[in-house]
């Protein structure tokens, strides 16, 4: 198989702020609602409250009572892989002749960092390794193959903020190659005090519901969540006879090589990724229906994918839900590769949540309203910490 | 010590600036671009170290902007807000 | 699959560079430092093999290192390393992709980031701490001193870190989206992590690791990066070999397909409960050979066991495992001065629960 061969998504999970499963989701993404809170399971000494956009404790969780030892990460991933196979229809007979392999991007899933521990470690108080253990034991790749029964290549992706799109994109590699016959992809993060204090720390972060470009925007507001996406080989999906959502067409990734925290401020590493990802997916700019935009809220990131994206894909629409999911970190990348799919589903686009007024110093803004599209193919794309940049093209399914 | 005397060793000590010495930081010199070379990072940087080693908070980059383009503004932002 | 392997660096307790593995590896033996730990019984010590960056500074200005820890220097000087040894001219980066694996990721950064909160609250957090804590902060690094644009990944889950950093290493290479990788492991020792240690595994080896003694738990913990530079199989052949196969597999679907008299160099270090593995699953006549002793017990050692098999096979000949790997009647350890004949070495790792990876090198002898 050559890099332009499709391969297809056969199934989605997906849950975070805006939605327990991926339909509750769309739904709060096409009304534009968003709640974002202070942190509920976190307390913090800021003296201001930044919102957030965290998954509320009634929403159940693989394994909630009955596994322990799994961190709230890795709670999330199985969640949303639990999901996604029921819609791939792989839940009721699995398949142990295929070879299955699990890439999944992260960020805090693969840290010790643990608090407590660490308070009691610090004082002497020689503290129990229990939280060592989950660590240990919550490898968000790892997890899914122990608890799918998967044994072909795992690979947990630690990208930052670009995790999660390339996990999805590595995987078709995999299945492209021969390598596998399906792989479950995508990313998972759970919201906790470090990365809170992290980026505020940082001075990125709206006090305020985010923001995505608009004139005013001060920030990002982090969230929680999980996304999988079943990938599989078009003979795989053929012999079952399943329809697919969609296909991944392209995929491209470049890095700034510029500064550990700030964007190369033409945008370079970005730009090789887009060109990267439409010469993969043998499309010209004029078949790319939409693009959902990284969008985090910040100055430099909005402003930076606006002039990218208008001198590269210019009359493309575009758009970032963040102003309803938060940040997600290494999730980002697949719940919106799982949006964008829908979005190429359903043929239209939400509005751009939180953006109001357009910023004279963008070349190009987002809709703020819901639009009908049309085109072949769609664009996610995310920009990471450490100058990671990686875009993933899906082209409409068998529907 | 005068503030702008402390504010040098933070600079120099938090960030990581061992091979100059205070002496030769300039009061008027611009901390960023060129003069010192700092960037974005030892900006947000700087910012909790001030709150921590002088309690003033600098609310967002607008405010810190004006304040750091140079010892003096720097060490003349301090004392302002530590007088309030 | 068939991907040439073109220049290595490596930087551990043992020393700096391929001459420094090359000649412990001859010499047979490497000796840990002390590492002070929060024991369960208050202070202690534990012997850990630390790595020495100062030659980093022969690479790289100064005041370019001024964010770089501790975690991200090791990468880096494996990096460089790799990139003089393989005598890369430095126009060529731009066409690299870059990919690190790591088990534990930048500990000290971390938990030092978690001291600014503890210490002076959370509007004290340091932005440089957390940036530099982030996983893919070695990546960054790497890449903005040594001027890498292509893609970059950053990949971490313990023991089996290596081989899926390989895996993607060279599916890049054979998708032709670059023209070489750099690819490598790092992990580094830290105060929390010597107490975590204690606590699993009780006090350290008095006598040393002895890893082929399957019964006894003997690890001691180690630090270092070990970096890669691979191309497709073009031009020259290769001094260091090929790789020819990588595998990712888990025992609950069934043992591994060896052949009986494989060479396999066993990422054995020392963990009883991963040794029970090896004694199982290791076929009756296989020729087996362990280096760990020499740089110790860390998430990426399989980076540093196909380090020691890519020099076997630039010399020709098999190391002698050291000699105070243990001994073992039923195995069929090296012998002191073996020659390398086309045989392939497979570098054999098992993780914790059963999972395995298994990178083959090859000469450029064999098929």
């Amino acid at each position: 198989m050559s890099l332009q061969t499709p391969v297809a998504v056969s199934g989605i999970g997906c849950l975070c702020g805006a939605g327990s499963n991926l339909g509750a989701c769309l739904d709060t993404l096409f009304h534009g609602r968003r709640q974002p809170a202070p942190p509920a399971r976190f307390s913090s000494s800021h003296p201001t409250a930044y919102p957030v956009f965290e998954i509320p404790p009634e929403v159940s969780l693989f394994g909630t009572g009955q596994k322990p030892q799994l961190s709230r990460t890795a709670r999330l991933v199985l969640t949303a892989t639990r999901e996604a196979l029921g819609n791939s229809g792989w839940d009721r007979q699995w398949p142990h002749n295929k070879r299955i392999g699990v890439c999944i991007g992260t960020t805090v899933g693969s840290t010790m960092n643990d608090e407590g521990f660490y308070r009691k470690y610090r004082r002497g108080d020689q503290p129990c390794i229990n939280p060592i253990e989950t660590y240990l034991n919550s490898n968000p790749a790892q997890a899914i193959a122990r608890e799918f029964d998967l044994s072909g290549p795992c690979q947990t992706v630690v990208n930052a903020c670009s995790s999660g799109t390339d996990a999805i994109g590595l995987g078709a590699g995999w299945i492209r190659s021969g390598i596998c016959d399906a792989v479950i992809a995508g990313g998972a993060d759970e919201l906790c005090r470090v990365t809170y204090d992290g980026f505020i720390s940082l001075m990125i972060t709206d006090d305020s519901p985010c923001k995505p470009f608009d004139a005013t925007r001060k920030g990002l507001n982090l969230g929680e969540g999980a996304a999988i996406l079943i990938l599989e080989s078009q003979a795989t999906l053929r012999a079952r006879n399943h329809p697919a959502r969609a296909f991944v067409r392209g995929y491209g990734s470049a890095c700034d090589a510029y500064h550990l925290t700030a964007p190369d401020p033409q945008g370079q590493g970005l730009r090789r990724a887009i060109a990267e990802a439409l010469a993969t997916s043998g499309q010209t700019p004029a078949a790319v229906a939409f693009v959902n935009a990284h969008g985090t809220g910040t100055r430099d990131n909005d402003r930076i994918e606006s002039r990218v994206l208008s001198a590269l894909l210019p009359d493309v629409p575009f758009f970032s839900t963040k102003g309803c999911t938060g940040h997600t970190l290494a999730a980002a990348g697949a719940i919106e590769a799982a949006f964008t799919v829908a979005f190429l589903e359903a043929q239209k686009i939400p509005p751009s949540a939180g953006f109001t007024d357009p910023d004279p110093d963008l070349p190009a803004s987002p809709a703020k309203r819901t639009i009908g599209v049309s085109g072949q193919i769609a664009f996610s794309q995310s920009l990471a910490f450490g100058g990671n940049n990686a875009v993933i093209v899906f082209g409409k399914g068998d529907t | 010590m005068t503030t702008n005397e402390k504010l040098k060793i933070i600079i120099i000590q938090e960030l990581n600036l061992e091979e100059i010495t205070p002496e030769e930081i300039d009061d008027e010199a611009p901390l960023f671009g060129e003069g010192l070379g700092l960037d974005s990072l030892d900006a947000v940087e700087l910012v909790v170290q001030i709150q921590k080693h002088f309690g003033v908070e600098i609310k967002d980059m607008e405010e810190g902007r004006l304040a750091f383009r140079s010892i003096n503004t720097l060490g003349g932002f301090i004392e302002e807000r530590r007088a309030a | 699959m068939r991907i040439a392997l073109r220049g290595v660096g490596v930087v551990g307790g043992f020393g700096c560079g391929v001459d420094d593995l090359r000649r412990t590896l001859i010499a047979g033996r490497c000796s840990p430092q002390t590492a002070s730990v929060a024991g369960t019984e208050g202070a202690g010590e534990m012997p850990v093999f630390l790595a020495d960056t100062s030659r980093l500074a022969a690479f790289i200005p100064n005041r370019a290192l001024r964010r770089v820890d501790h975690f991200s220097r090791l990468a880096a000087l494996g990096a460089c390393l790799a990139l003089e040894d393989a005598r890369l001219p430095p126009t060529v980066r731009q066409a690299l992709g870059l990919v690190i694996a790591t088990g534990y990721g930048a500990t000290r950064t971390t938990f030092s980031f978690l001291d600014t909160v503890l210490d002076h609250g959370d509007a004290c957090a340091s932005p440089t701490f957390f940036s530099n804590s982030v996983s893919n902060a070695a990546a960054a690094h790497v890449s903005i001193l040594l001027k890498i644009t292509g893609p970059s990944l950053t990949v971490s889950q313990f023991e089996m870190s290596v081989p899926a950093a390989l895996l993607t290493a060279c599916q890049w290479l054979e998708e032709k989206r670059v023209e070489g990788v750099l690819v490598g492991g790092v992990d580094e020792y830290c105060a929390v992590l010597g107490y975590s240690w204690q606590r699993f595994f009780g006090p350290g080896p008095t006598t040393g690791t002895r890893p082929l003694e399957w019964g006894r738990q003997s690890a001691i913990a180690g630090e270092g990066a070990a970096f890669f530079l691979l191309c497709r199989d073009e031009g020259d052949p290769p001094d260091y070999g090929f790789i020819t196969d990588i595998r990712q597999g888990h025992l609950r679907h069934g043992g591994l397909d060896l052949a009986a008299d494989a060479l396999l160099l066993l990422g054995a270090d020392g963990h009883q409960a991963c040794a029970r593995r090896y004694a199982r699953h290791l076929p009756a006549d296989a020729r087996v050979a362990t280096y760990t002793p020499l740089y110790g017990s860390l998430p990426v050692g399989p980076a540093f066991d196909m380090a020691v098999a890519a020099l076997s096979i630039k010399a020709g000949r098999i190391f002698a495992p050291p000699p105070g790997a243990g001994e073992n009647p039923g195995l069929k350890i090296v012998p002191r001065h073996a020659r390398l004949d086309a045989t392939p070495i497979r570098c054999l790792k098992f993780g914790r629960e059963g999972e395995y990876a298994m990178v083959t090198l090859s000469g450029r002898g064999s098929i």
